[in-house]
Parts: C-alpha cells; structure tokens; sequence
C-alpha cells in the first residue's frame, strides 16, 4: 500500500530535478500522442530539436521568440510568489505595446537614447496601469484577481483591435491609399529600433538583455530587500502579515503595477526590437501572456530559472512556428506547454510529499 | 440560424431570444462549474472543456450525421479533460489554479482541440446537421409566448431542466445534502464517513461533461460551425456566472440570460443597421462580468455566504 | 463487566516522530474511562486510530472480543464508535438536524429524498429523551460552542454509538456545564455504553471516571482504578517525576501606574454580530490581568481589537496615556503591545519561513536589521542564533521553517520576538494551549519575568488552574461583557463558574 506522507525538508536537487523530469515525461506523452496520430515521434522531436537550436538561424529566431516570454514569464513569476494570480499578463503586454508605440511615434525620429528609454518607460507604465485595475480591485474591493485579470486579456485584445482595424487612431497607418483599406499600423520610426548584441552571427535582441537584466533586479528584490521580505511574509500568510503590521494592500498594488510594468516591457519589446509597429494580429494569436504562465510554474517563479525556461520553450515554440504546415499541426505547441504543466504539478506532489509503500501491519498477540 | 426572419420581430423580443442562445452554453457550463465548486473543487479549466466538446462534438455530426452521438460525444471529451483535473488536483494535491490553467492551455485554443480541430480537417465546412428549434413553425410564432418561449431549440430546454435537476440534487437529496458537506467542511464530511475523494472526482467529472455540452452548443447549434477558439471566453465567463449566482442554480439560468443578452447584442444592433465599432461591444460581455464580480464581491466579502468553505484547498486526511 | 474495546501493541508513526509507541488499553462496557496524558503523549493519535482516521503501523484492535480493522471513519461508525472531537466536526451552514443525519446509510437513510421537517422531528426526539436543549432547526454557526458540543454527542446518540470518545470535551464549558455534561455521561454508561474521556485535567479525571489509563511519550505507563488513585499520583505518572502542581505565588510589590486603558470597547465580530459590548478595563505595569471566560464570548476580539487587528466601533484604547486610533497592527507595535496569539502557527508566524525571519517579523524595519531598503542578512542570522539560545528553543538551526517546530518551540520563537521588542504590554492569547507540562512551565516562568521587569501582561486564557495560579485579578467575560472582575487570590472556582455563566459577582 503506497502511503503519501509530508516532507520534513525539502532537497534542492528535487527542485531541479522535478522540472528536467516534467519535460522528459512530456516529451514521453507527446510521442504517444504523434504515434497514436499516426507520426513519426523521433523524427519530429529531431526536426523540433533542429529547428530551435541547431544553427545561427535556428538561435536568433529562438532568441526572438523567447524574448517575449521572458518578460511574461517574469510577469507571472513576481505575482504568483505572492499568491497574486495575474492571469493578465498578455492584456498588460498589449498594454505595454500600445503605449510603447505611441511614444516612439510621437518622439519621431529622434535619437534613438531618448527613444528607446522612454519607449521602456510607456511601456512599463502601460502595463502597469492596466494591471493596477485588477490590483484595486483585489486590494480594496476583495475581487478574484483571476477573472478580472483575464477579463481583461480580451477586453485590451480588443481595444489593440480597434487601434488598428476599425478607427482612424495614432497608430494607424493612413499615408496610402493601400493602407487605408487594408488597414495597418505606422512603422516606427528607424530611431525606435532597438538594437541587437552582435556576437559572432548570434544576435541578442535589447529586450533579452533587458529581461534577463529585470531577472536580476527581481532576484535580488526577493532575496535582499524589505519588500521582498514583506511578500514572502504575505504570500506564505496573509494573517501573519497583518499580524506583524505589514501593510498588505500596499503590497499587492505594489507587486501588480511591478508585474504588469514587466509585461508591459515586453509589449514595447515586440514593438522595438521585432514588429516595428502596433501588430494586433500578431499579438493577440501568439498567447505570450499563458505561455508565461507555464514558465514561471516550471521555473517554480525563480527569476533566473524563468529565463532560462524562457529560452527553452522559446525554442519549442520557434520549432512550431518554422516547421507549421501540412506535416505539423498548429496546436502541437499548446499541446506539449500544457503537458509540460501537467507533469510539473505532478512532479510537485513530489518535492512536497513522499510516497512510501507501507510495511502490512503487524498484529501482537495481547499479553497475558 | 436561431434568430430566423419573419418572426415578431421587436427589439426585446429578439433580445430575449439571442439572450437565451447565447445564454445555454454559458449556463451549460455554469451548472458544470456550480457542482464541481459545491464539492470544494475549483476548476479555472472550463474554457479548455468546452473548447474540447465543441471540437468533438462537431466531429461527431461530421462522421455520424448523428446530433445525439455528438453531443454525446462533445459531453465525453469534457468529461476527460475534467478527469486529469481531477487527478492532479485531488490524488496529487496540485494548486487547483495552475492545474485549471494548464488545463486550458493544454486543451484550449493552439492547444488540443486545435490540433484535433485542424488534424481532422473540421473547419471550413458547416456541420452536416445542426439543433434547429424544436417546435413547429406555427406555434413558434403564435401570440407573445410562441416567439420568447417556443423557438428553441432541445438543448435549451434540455438546459432548463438540468437546472431543475441540479437544484433538487444539492438541497433535496442525501447525495446533495452529503456533497454540500464535502464541500463546506470535508473534514466533518470524512469523520461521517462520507467518501470525500469519490464525491470530489464525480462531480468534477460531472462539470466537465457540462461543460463539453456548453462547448458542443458552440459547433452544433450557434455557429454551427467548427473555428479554433470558437467559444472566445465563454468558459471563463461561466466561472463569474457561479460566483454571481451565489452557487445556486436558479440564478445561474438568470446570470447565463444576462450575460448571453450582452453577447448577441453585437450581432442584434448590427443587424438593424446600428454601426458603432464592433469592437466595444464585444468587449461589453468581458466588462459586465468584472463589474458583477465587483458588485458580488464586495457585498458578500462581508457575509462570506456562498462560497463553499473549503473550494480550492485539497483535503488531506493524514496531515499532522 | 466485560471488556468492550481492547487495544494491543499500537504502534503509528509520523515522519519524524512515533507518536504511539506500543500502546496498551482496554475499555469495559459501562464504564467511564479516561485517558489521561499530558499534550503530546499520544491520546489524540490513539483515539483517531480507533475512530478509523488513522489506520495503526503495529498492533490489534478488539471489540467485544472481536478483532477489527478500519479502513476507514466510516467503518468505525458502523462498529459503533463515536468521537466528540476538540475541534468539532461540524458543518456550519447546515442546520442541527441535517448535521446528526448526516453520513448516515442505515434504514431511513438509504432513501434518496430528504424530508428535512421528519428528520427535525426525529432529532427532536432523540433531544427530548436525554434531556439534551438543542434546537433542530438552527443553524449551527449560530450556535454557541457548548451547544455544538451538545450536537456532536447528538450525532454519537443518533448512531447508536456504543463506545463514545471525547475528547478534551470540557474545554468549551463552564464548570456547570462540565458537570451537566458528566450527568449525561453516567446516563449514557449507565445503558451499558463505553465512555472514553481524554484529558489532560487531573480534577475532571478524578469526578468523572471508574478508572484511568495514563500515557506519557506514546507508550501506556499506567491502568488504575480512579478512585484508588490521587491527583498527584496521577500528575507524576503522566509526567514522570514527582510534580509541584500549579501554585500561586503571591505577589511581592506592588502594582506600577496604570499602562494599559481599555475603555467601553466595542467591536462587531465576524460574523457581524457585536462580539464586545462596551468592555473597560485597566492593567497597571507589571500587573497579571487574566481574562476568563467559555471560548466564544468576545475574548479573540478582545485581544485583536487592543493590538489592532480589528477595528473597534466605539471606545478607547490607551497606552502610557497614549490613545491608540485603532485597526492598525503597525501603531499597536510601535505603542509597544506585544501580542502572543492564540493561532500561533498561522498567525504568530509564517510557516514557510525560517525561525531567523519570523524572529524579525516585526523588526526587520530596524536599523538593526535593514540598511535602507536592503535587509542585513548576517545581523538577522546572528541575532536569531543568540535568540534561539538564550530561549532554549530545540528542533533546529536558524534555518528551520518554523512549521517544523513543535508547539512549545514554536511559542518560544514567538515569545523571544515579541519579548525583544522591549513591550509596555503583552497580550497572551491561550499561550499554554497544546503544550506539554514543561513547555507550560516554562511559558509561566517567562510570563512571571515580564510581569517583574514591568510589563503590563494581559492574559486570556480558558484554563482556570492557569489563571489562578499566575493572574494577580481576573476579569471574566461572558457574551462580550464583563460579568465580574475579582481579587484572584480571594476567588473560588465556582464564583468563576458562575460569572462565566452569566452570573453576577457573589
């Protein structure tokens, strides 16, 4: 008889191992999954494989697609910590990306070191004040975070939607009489690109360096400081931080416009460093704000895990994106994140708990 | 189409009437949500069941013709969704929040029933059968009731007797009565010898076989067609629906109405000519439900009524 | 009489502990039979092995000569054992009724439908029969902790139980109700039932049991006859050594000026209900007042109210002359009320958190311990290692996660913070609650040292040996008031008893 039993501690190899396990049992499933459809599941986890790391191509295109992710990755991170569940990071992204372009567009060609910073600045702002209407909410009103958070995912969908499709706003491109029928958003100007870190043939877009560069600010704001200390105290119990006379509703605004502001960046990231201008479609169907989601839980809402993880399913999701066809279903990629999830929670039980096979129990005769 | 021509056609009139085909899948996937909840299981994967049944639903009239086997099979795949939910949350002790989201990235849109969806060829083609209304033409337009009451199709009324049925399963049954205790304290539950697990798994089970017939109602009666991510937020709206609904029945066929009315109000004003950017009002759907969130919550911050006691934490029996 | 339950070689392990360690016990059929243990000895365990909750690693149960295995509480109840938990297990929103039938699959419960008016007569039957008052229909969240308790024995009657377990059942009653409670024991082991009663409290022992099985650190080290036994006898054999029972020490100076000022306080409780109804009091500098009274009566509140967890409605709260503006932890500490609480593993602490920063929970603000919006790691380590030393608490490095302590430790985690901060006043919430003797001795001593450096101590407790031994005046608090405040060396405990009943002072 297997009997569950709690910890008494828990072994950092564990939280290694558990994630690295999650992928390989993953990998596992998805083979049956391509067996059962009737594909070859070795040659596609080689062409996967290929297609995201193997070659300059293969990275930089991985480097743009993890870019994204690490910042919504972070997003979930710094708030899920904290028991703060920001489903909302992909409308905090669109957020981000709507007021990043505009300040590029309204600068315009200036140079690029005023450019550039102030387009972080919207975009952080951006995503932080949509994030604070669910943090308001939550503070002082004692709404779910969760639905108005992802409420709101659809309601920003819409607005970047009506941006661009079916108004005459800033972002819309009406110079040509092409771009008044098939409506588009304005280009950038050139001073809102942000540059890339050369090396050899790689390039590392700005915002992965931005990212990774916000990983270590997170990191020692957790580790070091009085604000970290707060939301560890808040997340682990809420009554305990009262208790100490912690002001908790400060907190949770706090941790939000944080979290929200980290999307954000990531929206004016697709703006500068890839899009070039306000992109609803290309927003809205690539998920960046779920797949973070599933980032920040494998990477078990540890800042420097997250972008490594970033890296990974980045990736996963450039291998989706190259090899779409006929051949590749589209949903494969949201397959495999969500059994990657799966295992991971199940992999949980295993950090918090042990499983151990009973002995049968032994009776002792009564004593005379 | 439900909202056939030559019916009376004032503006309330057709409303209602959109309010109520919109309003099924919601409340489908409510009762779902509402039993599941009652047994202290939270379950945020709704939206990925009902992605599920709408993708195999509308598989099932595509191979059989056959309306019953689909909704049949839509109710399986939600079922099976909720399964590994269940699994996850009540054998391993997951975070129910992250599980439901997984859940929904696992199966919802570029997810599962995309795969599927696109795997099997299902889009781009109308389902071979659709649900039409279910009464003759001629009483669907006599007098007031006709029109309001008369023209839909068997889901709904389907729908209307679950809520019945659930209703009385949870305050007039032993079960219910036992479920309601899983739910609000499983630990006097389990020391009355009630099997908390079993009760757990069964009625998660049962809300995602709700919520595969929510989704179905997408494929087979509203669109009826097969697109990825048919059901735009339906499932997520039908979470709000149970909080609004205090986790009764009753008010959860008021709350899908309500919030169904907003859904096909879009499609209703355009029809008559009324050009405002579509855009806004699609998003009313979303803002409406933050703001009944926001009303109920506050409200019942206060009073704590509603809400099962022990939903969203896992119950362990051995825990020192 | 013959012998109804019969326990052999119990053994049940935890990780980290073996909480029943080859325990012997039997019961006889119409008898009282207490199990007498300090916190921590294994009564618990023992009784959710017999009730199904637990299933044993080692051993054999025998009923009636029977041998039984449980898989699980439903099977219990069927056997026809029944428990009286401390923490009752109780649905809260359904009604009284609804709480005794549920679980139940025999004979009218196999039906589907329920009748909630013919299972309300039937309880109301089964009330009337053993003289127990509870209405059928209310719901039990409204209900006051004794009456609960009265619906948990309801539920044990309705099921036929033939061996009952309560457990620490007294905790919740005044002295009268506590022999009320014991009157319907005897009747019920007069018809032939076993009665096993757990405690700690050697007087509640020695007037209501036949006869006594002690446990001490998971193993049974004593079965006597109650009356052939003393409370002292007993006292050493639970925990092994000659015991100097609780003695009050009379007080040496006098009382300091007055420090804290509690004046008409009212605050609505949880459930909006008005939990204190206008309360005054006043303790002067290194003064023991004990707040006595049933749990439930406003006390929680009290003690959340005066160090600002909750807001009050009306009235003052005053420090050194100071008045608080109330609701706000953050001023309560800076005004220099400590406060021990009653929750201390959700509340005094954070879990998850080493014992090194819940020791700075409140002071990691300090220059001490932050420099700037950076906190001092090294200081805080270091200070935590003095700490931990100097309050003896065992279990583990600086680095512990405090839910890993055990209850006493984890109270001298918390009283070394709150201590530290150099406090005007000290709130003590239940601070003796689940611990063993030597933790209780020792949380006394630290009590009594405050109290002699000057700190006004506060404490609420609802254990009258406790509150008599340490408090110089007790003020008893009975449905958010004060019924009576007396001197505690002239009081009696039934004069208590009465004014926790709603008596007035004699």
């Amino acid at each position: 008889m297997i009997r569950v039993e709690r910890r008494l501690e828990q072994p950092a190899w564990l939280s290694l191992a558990v994630p690295l396990g999650s992928v390989v049992v993953s990998f596992g499933v998805m083979a049956i999954v391509l067996v059962a459809t009737g594909r070859a599941p070795g040659h596609t986890f080689i062409r996967l494989f290929d297609s995201a790391f193997i070659g300059r191509d293969a990275l930089n295109a991985t480097f743009v697609s993890a870019t994204p992710l690490a910042f919504t990755g972070l997003c979930a991170a710094a708030a899920f910590r904290m028991q703060l569940f920001n489903i909302g990071g992909e409308g905090q992204l669109y957020a981000g990306a709507v007021l990043g372009a505009g300040a590029a567009l309204l600068l315009g060609n200036h140079t690029a070191w005023l450019s550039i910073p102030l387009m972080v600045v919207a975009g952080a702002a951006g995503g932080a004040a949509f994030a604070l209407i669910p943090a308001v909410l939550r503070a002082f009103l004692s709404t779910n975070e969760i639905i108005t958070s992802l409420m709101l995912n659809y309601v920003a969908a819409l607005v970047v939607d009506y941006l661009i499709f079916d108004s005459q706003s800033y972002w819309r491109d009406t110079s040509t009489p092409d771009a008044r029928v098939f409506p588009q958003g304005k280009m950038l100007p050139d001073a809102a690109s942000w540059p890339g870190l050369h090396l050899g043939g790689i390039v590392l877009p700005f915002g992965l360096l931005l990212g990774a560069g916000i990983a270590a600010l997170l990191w020692v704001l957790f580790a070091r400081t009085r604000f970290g200390f707060e939301m560890r105290v808040i997340g682990d119990s809420r009554r305990a931080a009262t208790y100490a006379g912690m002001r908790t509703r400060r907190k949770i605004l706090a941790v939000l416009a944080i979290s929200g502001a980290i999307a954000g960046i990531g929206g004016a990231s697709q703006d500068g460093d890839f899009r070039h201008t306000l992109d609803p479609r290309g927003l809205t169907q690539s998920g960046y704000g779920y797949s973070g989601i599933v980032i920040a839980a494998l990477g078990r809402y540890n800042p420097f895990a997250v972008v490594v993880i970033a890296f990974l399913i980045g990736g996963l999701q450039n291998a989706g994106y190259t090899l779409q066809g006929v051949d590749f279903p589209s949903g494969l990629v949201g397959v495999m994140q969500g059994l990657i999830l799966f295992c991971a929670l199940g992999g949980e039980l295993l950090i918090r708990y042990r499983l151990r096979v009973a002995r049968p129990v032994r009776e002792r005769e009564a004593s005379a | 189409m439900i909202l056939a021509a030559g019916i009376n056609d004032s503006i309330l009139v057709v409303v209602l009437a959109s309010a109520v085909a919109y309003g099924t899948p919601l409340l489908y996937a409510a009762l779902g949500e509402l039993v599941a909840e009652r047994a202290g299981v939270l379950n945020l994967g709704v939206e990925g069941m009902m992605l599920m049944g709408a993708v195999m639903g509308f598989w099932g009239v595509q191979r059989t013709g056959n309306l019953g086997v689909a909704i049949l099979v839509g109710a399986v795949a939600g079922g099976t969704m909720a399964l590994i939910h269940a699994f996850l949350v009540i054998t391993l002790r997951a975070n129910q929040i992250v599980s439901g989201l997984a859940l929904t990235i696992f199966a919802g849109a570029a997810g599962l029933s995309s795969y599927l969806g696109n795997d099997l060829q299902l889009a781009d083609e109308p389902a071979r059968h659709a649900f039409g209304p279910l009464f003759p033409h001629g009483w669907q337009t006599a007098g007031v009731v006709g029109p309001i009451l008369l023209q839909h199709s068997v889901l709904v009324y389907a729908s209307w007797l679950c809520v019945a049925a659930v209703a009385f399963y949870l305050n007039r049954t032993r079960p219910g009565l036992n479920v309601r205790a899983v739910g609000e304290a499983p630990a006097a539950a389990d020391a009355m010898g009630i099997n908390v697990t079993r009760y757990r798994y069964i009625h998660t089970l049962v809300g995602g076989v709700f919520a595969g017939v929510g989704g179905a109602c997408f494929s087979l009666s509203i669109t009826p067609q097969w697109v990825d991510g048919l059901t735009s937020g339906a499932g997520w709206i039908a979470i709000a629906l149970v909080i609004f609904a205090f986790w009764r029945p009753a008010l959860c066929l008021v709350g899908a109405y309500f919030f169904g009315a907003f859904q096909g109000l879009p499609f209703t004003l355009q029809s008559r000519g009324v050009t405002v950017a579509p855009e806004l009002f699609q998003a009313l759907p979303y803002v409406m439900t933050i703001v009944v969130l926001v009303l109920v919550s506050s409200a019942g911050a206060r009073r704590r009524l509603g809400a099962p006691a022990s939903l969203g934490t896992p119950y362990v029996r051995e825990e020192r | 009489m013959p012998t109804a339950v019969e326990l052999t070689g119990i053994v049940k392990r935890f990780p980290g502990v073996i909480a029943n360690d080859g325990v012997e016990f039997e019961a006889a059929e119409g008898e009282v039979h207490a199990l007498l243990g300090e916190n921590g000895a294994g009564k618990s365990t023992l009784s959710n092995i017999l009730t199904g909750l637990y299933r044993p690693d080692e051993g054999s149960i025998r009923l009636y000569g029977e041998h039984v295995t449980f898989h699980s509480p439903g099977d219990a109840l069927d056997a026809g054992i029944c428990m009286v938990h401390q923490h009752f297990r109780l649905v809260a929103p359904f009604s009284v009724a609804e709480n005794v039938i549920l679980g139940d699959h025999r004979g009218e419960g196999r039906k589907l439908v329920v009748h909630p008016r013919r299972i309300e007569r039937r309880v109301a039957e089964l009330g009337e029969r053993y003289r127990i008052e509870v209405d059928p229909r209310a719901r039990v969240w409204q209900l006051s902790l004794g009456e609960q308790q009265r619906v948990e024995i309801l539920k044990a009657l309705y099921r036929e139980a033939r061996i009952l377990i309560l457990d620490e059942p007294t905790a919740v009653l005044t002295p009268q109700e506590a022999d009320s409670l014991f009157e319907t024991l005897r009747v019920m082991a007069g018809e032939g039932r076993t009665i096993i009663f757990i405690s700690h409290k050697l007087h509640e022992v020695e007037a209501v049991s036949d006869r006594v099985t002690v446990l001490r650190a998971g193993k049974t080290v004593a079965s006597v006859e109650t009356a052939g036994a003393t409370q002292r006898s007993l006292a050493s054999l639970m925990v092994g050594r000659d015991v100097q029972l609780a003695q009050r020490q009379e007080r040496t100076a006098p009382v300091g000026e007055a420090v804290l000022e509690v004046s008409d306080l009212c605050a609505t409780g949880d459930r909006g209900d008005e939990a204190l109804r206008g309360v005054s009091l006043t303790v002067g500098a290194g003064e023991i007042l004990a707040v006595a009274g049933v749990a439930g009566n406003g006390q929680r509140e009290l003690a959340e109210t005066i160090t600002g967890m909750r807001a009050r409605t009306r009235g003052s709260v005053a420090v050194d002359g100071t008045p608080l503006h109330g609701g706000d932890p953050r001023e309560a500490i800076h005004a220099g009320i400590a406060h021990v609480p009653e929750d201390r593993l959700h509340t005094g602490v954070a879990p998850s958190l080493s014992i090194a920063q819940n020791l700075v929970l409140k002071s990691y603000r300090s220059k001490e311990h932050a420099a700037g919006p950076l906190l001092r790691l090294r200081a805080i380590r270091d200070r935590a290692a003095h700490l931990i030393e100097r309050y003896d608490v065992r279990g583990g490095g600086p680095q512990l996660p405090a839910r890993q302590l055990s209850g006493g430790n984890l109270q001298k985690v918390v009283l070394a913070r709150e201590f530290s901060g150099s406090p005007r006043v000290l709130v003590a919430a239940s601070p003796t609650r689940g611990l063993d003797v030597a933790a209780i001795e020792t949380v006394h001593r630290y009590l009594r040292e405050a109290a002699a450096e000057g700190v006004a101590v506060l404490l609420i407790s609802e254990d009258l040996d406790e509150i008599l031994a340490l408090a110089d005046r007790i003020a008893v608090f009975f449905e958010g008031r004060i019924s009576g405040e007396v001197d505690a060396g002239r009081t009696t405990v039934e004069e208590l008893g009465l004014l926790m009943a709603g008596g007035a002072p004699s």
